[in-house]
């Protein structure tokens, strides 16, 4: 039981942090509001939020238009998800999306973002505008509320770990690649071939599970994005690693072959994943020109479980190559035997 | 006769359209998460299952020289 310990602290970390992936609550926001667009006079606005406690604590609600602040006047809280704030709208706000911020003690700033349209009437500076108000402090261990994402921002503590858990794969098996090189154990070749069948595993998980989210998300199964084509470009790459390496038939040779193939096949799956992506405009998160999650929501409450899962998933996919190269190693002994 | 066509739209009064209330209360985007694990344990079992195949094919092979 001495080589048990990694095997067990795996599956410790993935249990823990999947239930705490399912089980944190998100952070209460506002998802809704019954306007299109506002012009200057009095507008009532009714607002949906999620999670929200509106009930529990003075609610105060405000409309951002290019920095400019305009304080509800008064607001009328119908139950904890439901109120309507009436508010004075100044003429000569900039003829653009106002945010929507409903901020209440303990639960945060809860800014719905492009929540509606200004529409100008007449020029003339704005007056009945505030400062910026006081950015309020969200209590407990929650998730961001994303629009859009909302509950499924989960998904990010089982689909990233997947992508992670198959480059440590593959960098495995070009660890093996380079002792073939070097050596000749056959051995070292079965290793490689090992950890790219296992990395295979994870990077269809990865594919399979981005493409249910994209659904949910973007409203495809696929997009025709540079991320996405490159993790298909990555996976046939490495498919064609296997039936190269079929191909061969004299053992030596094939060795040596599979492995320079898994080099560059290593360099490729860096390109396509991690380089291409972020020069190009992409839906995905961590691409040009659209941030990471990493940026402003893998903040305190997603990091920890979020490397929690992905050391997990590592050690469960180590586990998994571990048997596939023992197995391996029993088949060899076997033929020369 | 205010009464009766109000009963209906006593969501709709609350002011949260259809889409929303199918997106948020209706599961939509927490049975994703749920796919994706499901997926995901789908997957491992796969793999578990041709792993023991194969260990089996190997303890046959032994049994009959």
């Amino acid at each position: 039981m001495k080589h048990w310990w990694w095997k067990f602290l795996a599956v410790a970390l993935v249990l823990s942090a999947s239930i705490a992936a399912l089980r944190t609550p998100l952070a209460p926001a506002v998802v809704y509001v019954d306007a299109g667009e506002v012009s200057a006079g009095a507008a009532a606005l009714r607002v949906v939020g999620y999670g929200t406690r509106f009930t529990e604590s003075p609610v105060q609600a405000y409309l951002e238009n290019g920095g400019q602040f305009v304080q509800a006047m008064r607001i009328e809280v119908a139950d904890d998800r439901h109120l309507t704030a009436h508010f004075e709208v100044p003429a000569g706000l900039r003829e653009d999306l106002c945010d929507l911020i409903v901020s209440a003690p303990g639960q945060g700033d809860m800014r719905l973002f492009d929540a509606f349209f200004y529409r100008s009437k007449g020029a003339g500076a704005a007056t009945g505008t505030v400062k910026a108000p006081q950015r309020t402090q969200r209590e407990g261990f929650v998730f961001p509320n994303r629009n859009l994402l909302y509950e499924s921002i989960r998904n990010l503590n089982f689909h990233v770990p997947m992508w992670f858990t198959m480059m440590l794969l593959q960098t495995i098996a070009l660890v093996f690649s380079i002792r073939v090189l070097s050596g000749g154990d056959p051995l070292h070749d079965r290793g490689a071939l090992a950890a790219v069948q296992v990395s295979l595993l994870f990077a269809f998980l990865g594919l399979i599970t981005g493409s249910v989210w994209a659904r949910a998300t973007w409203g495809g199964w696929w997009t025709g994005d540079t991320k996405l084509n490159g993790a298909a470009v990555t996976i046939l790459i490495y498919l064609a690693y296997l039936v190269l390496r079929g191909s061969a038939t004299d053992p030596a040779k094939r060795a040596r072959l599979a492995a320079i193939y898994n080099i560059f096949a290593y360099v490729l799956m860096l390109l396509f994943i991690m380089a291409l992506p972020r020069m190009t405009a992409s839906l995905h998160p961590g691409s040009g020109g659209n941030p990471a999650f990493s940026q402003y929501d893998l903040d305190a409450s997603l990091r920890p479980v979020f490397y929690a899962a992905v050391l997990g998933w590592m050690g469960i996919g180590t586990w998994l190559l571990h048997l596939q190269y023992r197995l391996a190693r029993l088949e060899i002994a076997k033929n020369h035997a | 006769m205010a009464a009766v066509a109000a009963a209906p739209l006593a969501c709709a009064a609350q002011g949260e359209p259809d889409w929303l209330v199918d997106t948020l209360y209706g599961g939509g985007k927490i049975n994703t998460v749920l796919a994706v694990v499901a997926l995901i344990l789908t997957g491992i079992a796969w793999w578990l299952t041709r792993l023991d195949r194969r260990i089996s094919r190997m303890e046959k092979q032994q049994r009959t020289p």
